[in-house]
């Protein structure tokens, strides 16, 4: 099979949240029931952030302008890496890519050790503990493979009313952003930029940010932690015993070389919006 | 829409204003990103920066309520500069028609106006025409309207022609450009920047770019919505957009037009099928008992002298055929007397809860409406609910209405003596029938699933009643029974239940001999033979093989984008994807799209094109194209200069004197609001009705002196019954909210997940505070006027979330022609809730 990717183009994009709604319809994934476990959430985003049952989240930011302001959007969800920090993590090989490039979680595998969720550069991996076991397993985006591995496009993809997202050979989504940016940088857009080519390995999910990666939220060129790496390759001794990889594992903590994702927020005394930094 | 959703990709230019399509119709999105990627450039005007502003090259932002001087300054900006079609204005519009020099304008009133009775005169004299000459009607035998005098059609005095004296250098004080010039020259750039309180240099940006499309050759569209309409002079905006497109050659065009974006999937639908009290199935007046009791008197006041309308006699009596079938012949008039008549007075929402208020009225059928909430000044509606014997809601779910007894609308139970039935119906996956969409185009759908329980389709409901009051009339008797015992309601399967193709075996029309199905409205005849329960809708359903929706037009599903005979390139028209009406038209006025030789005015954007010797076709000419004989045998029809053949006039009209409230659009201020009116000391609409429950409560700027709107999102759908019933959509937009400027924010010291309260003398409200740039205070004649919005989507019916419903504080005060409610303007208090 050949690589895939995913391509969302944020300069098409109208936030209208299909993606959301059409990725919780397809994975049958819960939202809570009575109006009592609802917040608030200060913005359109909503809910705030991902969680366990909520696998794609469409973001919103705003920078004031004379008039008006740019309300940048991005469709957050997992990026499927070539150098996935959470399948480096995983101590028992419950993650894993497909062929298409596609980085998916076991469940059946999953220990709940959640070190993907603490090793993953872009916070995606959530977890929660499911019926039958007293631990979280982890849950995140796997890019519909049911559907893929079916000659289908995932669910997101098909609710877009604005083609701002599209599925196909890697290669071709590459080829589609690059010409778009060089559009969009005539039109203007001075910052308009590719991600996803060459991040992390290169992603499966290939995005173009008109205005830049900053102002959608993006991490500038995400590094996998060193010691995730080390996970990596004590792997193979993990056969001997997962207390190696926890070993490790803690190795990453004492070097304070894991990345996390802060949450997004809102001051409102300076009224700017805080993308989730790296901390 | 006179164009439709594909053909926004023709467009050069995009101005949204008082639409928030992005949010409320996504799939508009697919299109306007389409002509984007061509050079299209997308504008949005809103008091709001909303998620369409977030995409479009410009957004400019406006008061609400200020629309008209917006459009005043643009016909200013146009004619000053000289930025007109020329040759289409000339061409195809009023602009040379002489009006008698008795119309005149002044401080903001019209010619006419009666203070007393706070009306203009019902004869609009002073708006007239001066006329060349008078003729009639050919009624001959050998002549157009022979059919007058055929057996069966009822008499009535038929209409006079009259010839209008023009002017074709449009240099007579008196011809409608140079009236129009005078009128709008009082709306300066500056002056309409102090009115809307958008930046001038914006402003004047706007103009520019929207004006290009003067250019012959270039498309501006203009989208709008509820921002446009629900204002007390809504009609009048919308009249402006009309004037707006005639002045730069954008109607009748691909990628132009003045498209209304429906608030729901089936509000084209239901406007067709006269869901309105002023109006019966196919856009015909509602008769009234003042001006038309007899058959005649409605023929002949209401058959325009020119236009297609002239047919209208066709339509009304293959109408009354349908509803009373064999009962209905010539000797008793097709069974006119049976038509419900009213009073000539309004019985519109508004009007209709006033009654009901006043204790005028019994019983309430709440067919898929949701007043309690959704009404204008819905806590007064509550009130005049409560004053009802019965009331029956039809819904999906419980609903506010359904509940507005309860505590939960924080009623008294017990002191409430209204019966209130709740009918489950089925949703729409649940039936099968037909939507028409913005686009009329109506698409036929089949049943997904079987409706569950108890649960029972719309048609099925409505049948139960009418058999059961046919029963009833029959065994028992009443006034005037025949008015339901002869009605016609044969629409049965074989065991007794509604069957909707026989329904729209009804609407397409049939010859009353051989019940054969007609073609199209063109078969349709004034004599009895033929009945027909929409004529706008006949050729939807016209396949005399079949019974198979799919094998019928409104079911048909060619997906290929074919180019018409003779032409190379398509033009996004898909004629063999469902049936749009007129007769699978889909832009309305495409004659205007070639110049009056028939050379079209962009040769890649071909509607119509006169080749020397025939009409090339990529849409369904809106004229006259052809004569076929009786063998069948067609005959090219050249060109003319006749580009709107539905309006008596046969040309656009700048001018419109059939309008209640003036022929030209003027601002006036909202009912409530925050200044004075610069314009003018007429300060609201004079033409408007005020009812005594929104004069006592109307509220002054001191009092409340911020402008609120309402408005709607992506996440929620109307008033919320069906959308804070579903988890998944609740989790994307959990609360009800208001949007507020960091200025007024601050002035009362609010941040962001405040609990704030909403007043004025309607009522109160609590809302989150959303504090955030995307709103802006407002410098209106040079001070800050703070606005603020909410969505109108929460109540307190539903399980997932419940919140305040902005329809509390909306005044129940309505436009001079429709009376649809002012609820995108309105004045309110704010402050934050003490804790």
């Amino acid at each position: 099979m050949a690589e895939t990717a995913i391509l969302y183009d944020a300069s098409k994009c109208t936030a209208c949240k299909g993606c959301q709604i059409a990725c919780k319809q397809w994975n049958q994934l819960p939202a809570p029931l009575t109006a009592e476990e609802y917040e608030f959430t200060k913005s359109y985003q909503g809910p705030l952030d991902l969680d366990p049952d909520t696998w794609l989240l469409m973001t919103f930011s705003e920078v004031s302008m004379d008039i008006g302001v740019e309300w940048n959007f991005m469709r957050h969800a997992c990026f499927h890496c070539t150098d996935a920090a959470c399948e480096m993590a995983c101590p028992v090989g419950a993650i894993s890519h497909k062929d298409n490039g596609a980085v998916v979680i076991d469940q059946d595998k999953c220990i709940g050790c959640q070190y993907c969720v603490n090793n993953c550069p872009f916070s995606i991996p959530r977890a929660k503990v499911i019926g039958g076991t007293d631990y979280a397993k982890s849950f995140k985006c796997w890019q519909c493979f049911d559907r893929t591995s079916a000659d289908k496009d995932p669910a997101c993809v098909t609710a877009c009313p604005t083609d701002a997202l599209e599925y196909g050979d890697r290669a071709e989504m590459v080829a589609k952003a690059k010409a778009r940016v060089d559009t969009l940088k005539e039109q203007g857009f001075d910052k308009a930029e590719i991600y996803g080519e060459n991040e992390v390995g290169g992603m499966h999910t290939i995005i173009v940010a008109h205005r830049g990666l900053e102002a959608h939220g993006l991490i500038r060129d995400p590094k996998v932690p060193v010691a995730t790496s080390l996970l990596d390759l004590a792997k193979p001794l993990s056969a001997v015993g997962v207390g190696v990889v926890v070993g490790a594992l803690g190795f990453s903590f004492a070097m304070g070389s894991k990345y996390k994702r802060g949450e997004h927020s809102y001051d409102e005394k300076t009224d700017t919006w805080t993308i989730g930094e790296v901390e | 829409m006179t164009n439709h959703w594909i053909d926004l990709k023709n467009c050069d230019v995009i101005m949204v204003n008082g639409s928030n399509c992005a949010e409320n119709h996504p799939i508009s999105m697919k299109w306007i990103t389409e002509a984007k990627l061509m050079g299209g450039k997308l504008v949005v005007v809103d008091p709001r920066f909303t998620r369409t502003a977030a995409v479009a090259d410009l957004y400019a932002p406006l008061r609400s309520g200020t629309d008209i001087a917006f459009y005043g300054g643009l016909f200013n900006y146009i004619m000053e500069n000289n930025l007109q079609h020329d040759e289409y204005v000339k061409a195809y519009t009023t602009a040379s028609w002489l009006v008698t020099p008795d119309y005149a304008f002044s401080d903001g009133l019209f010619s006419g106006y009666d203070t007393a009775t706070a009306k203009y005169a019902a004869d609009k004299a002073t708006w007239a025409y001066q006329i060349e000459s008078e003729e009639q009607w050919d009624t001959t035998e050998t002549g157009k309207m022979a059919w007058v005098n055929g057996a069966g059609t009822p008499a009535f005095t038929t209409p006079t022609i009259k010839t209008p004296k023009k002017d074709a250098t449009l240099q007579d004080p008196n011809c409608v450009w140079q009236l129009m010039k005078a009128h709008y020259s009082r709306y300066t750039p500056e002056l309409v920047s102090s009115i809307t309180g958008m930046p001038l240099d914006r402003l004047l940006e706007v103009y520019e770019l929207y004006a290009s499309t003067g250019e012959p050759g270039k498309a501006g569209s203009i989208l709008y919505a509820m921002g446009q309409t629900q204002h007390t002079y809504g009609s009048q905006n919308v009249r402006a957009m009309a004037m707006t497109q005639l002045l730069l050659g954008n109607m009748g065009v691909a990628g132009g037009g003045v498209n209304a974006l429906r608030g729901e999937s089936n509000v084209q639908g239901s406007t067709d099928m006269a869901m309105l009290f002023h109006i019966i199935p196919g856009y015909m007046s509602s008769p009234t008992s003042v001006k038309h009791p007899k058959l005649a008197d409605y023929l002949s006041t209401e058959t325009p002298a020119g236009s297609y309308w002239t047919n209208k006699p066709k339509f009304l009596i293959s109408l009354l055929k349908e509803l009373y079938g064999d009962y209905a012949t010539v000797d008793n008039d097709y069974a006119y007397d049976m038509l419900p008549k009213y009073d000539g007075s309004n019985h519109s929402h508004i009007a209709m809860f006033e009654k009901m208020y006043n204790g005028e009225m019994e019983g309430l059928f709440c067919w898929g409406q949701n007043p309690a909430q959704a009404g204008p000044n819905c806590g007064m509606e509550r009130k005049a609910l409560e004053k009802l014997k019965w009331m029956v809601a039809i819904d999906l779910w419980e609903t506010e209405t359904s509940i507005f007894w309860s505590e939960k609308a924080n009623a008294t139970p017990a002191d409430i003596q209204t019966e209130v039935f709740l009918l489950p119906a089925a949703c729409h996956y649940e039936k099968q029938g037909e939507i028409a969409n913005s686009g009329r185009w109506i698409q036929w759908r089949y049943k997904a699933v079987e409706p569950r329980e108890d649960q029972k389709d719309d048609l099925e409901i409505c049948t139960e009643l009418v058999l059961k009051l046919q029963d009833l009339y029959k065994a028992e008797g009443g006034a005037n029974p025949e008015q339901i015992t002869e009605l016609t309601w044969d629409y049965l399967d074989d065991a007794g239940h509604a069957d909707i193709t026989k329904v729209a075996r009804a609407l397409n029309g049939y010859t009353v001999a051989d019940n054969s199905l007609v073609k199209n409205f063109t078969l349709l005849a004034a004599d009895g033979s033929t009945a027909c329960g929409n004529w706008i809708y006949s050729g939807y359903w016209n396949n005399n093989d079949s019974n198979e929706p799919a094998d019928q037009p409104t079911g048909s599903r060619n997906d290929v984008d074919e180019p018409g005979e003779g032409l190379t390139e398509p033009i996004g028209s898909y004629l063999g994807w469902s049936f749009a009406w007129p007769v699978n038209r889909r832009v309305i006025y495409n004659r205007a799209s070639a110049d009056p030789s028939g050379k079209p005015w962009n040769e890649n954007k071909i509607l119509v094109k006169w080749d020397g010797t025939k009409w090339l076709r990529n849409d369904v000419p809106d004229f006259g194209f052809q004569v076929v004989d009786a063998d069948g045998v067609a005959t090219p029809t050249p060109p003319n200069s006749t580009a709107f053949i539905m309006v008596p006039e046969g040309a656009g009209r700048f001018f419109a004197p059939g309008m209640a409230d003036g022929p030209f659009p003027e601002h006036y201020e909202p009912f409530e609001a925050p200044v004075e009116n610069q314009m003018s000391s007429t300060q609201v609409n004079p033409a408007i009705t005020i009812y005594p429950t929104a004069e006592e409560t109307r509220g002054t700027a001191d009092e409340y002196p911020i402008v609120m709107t309402t408005f709607r999102l992506t996440e929620h759908w109307q008033s919320g019954v069906l959308t804070r019933n579903l988890p998944w959509l609740v989790q994307t937009m959990p609360k009800m909210f208001v949007e507020l400027s960091r200025e007024l924010a601050e002035e009362k010291d609010i941040v962001s997940g405040d609990n704030v309260v909403i007043e004025n003398k309607r009522g109160a409200i609590t809302a989150y505070a959303m504090v955030t740039d995307r709103v802006k205070p407002f410098t209106v004649s040079g001070k800050t006027v703070h606005q603020i919005g909410t969505p109108w989507h929460w109540g307190y019916a539903g399980t997932c979330s419940v919140g305040g419903s902005a329809n509390e504080l909306s005044p129940n005060v309505g436009d001079a022609n429709t009376m649809i409610p002012e609820s995108k303007a309105f004045l309110v208090n704010i402050r934050k809730q003490e804790v």
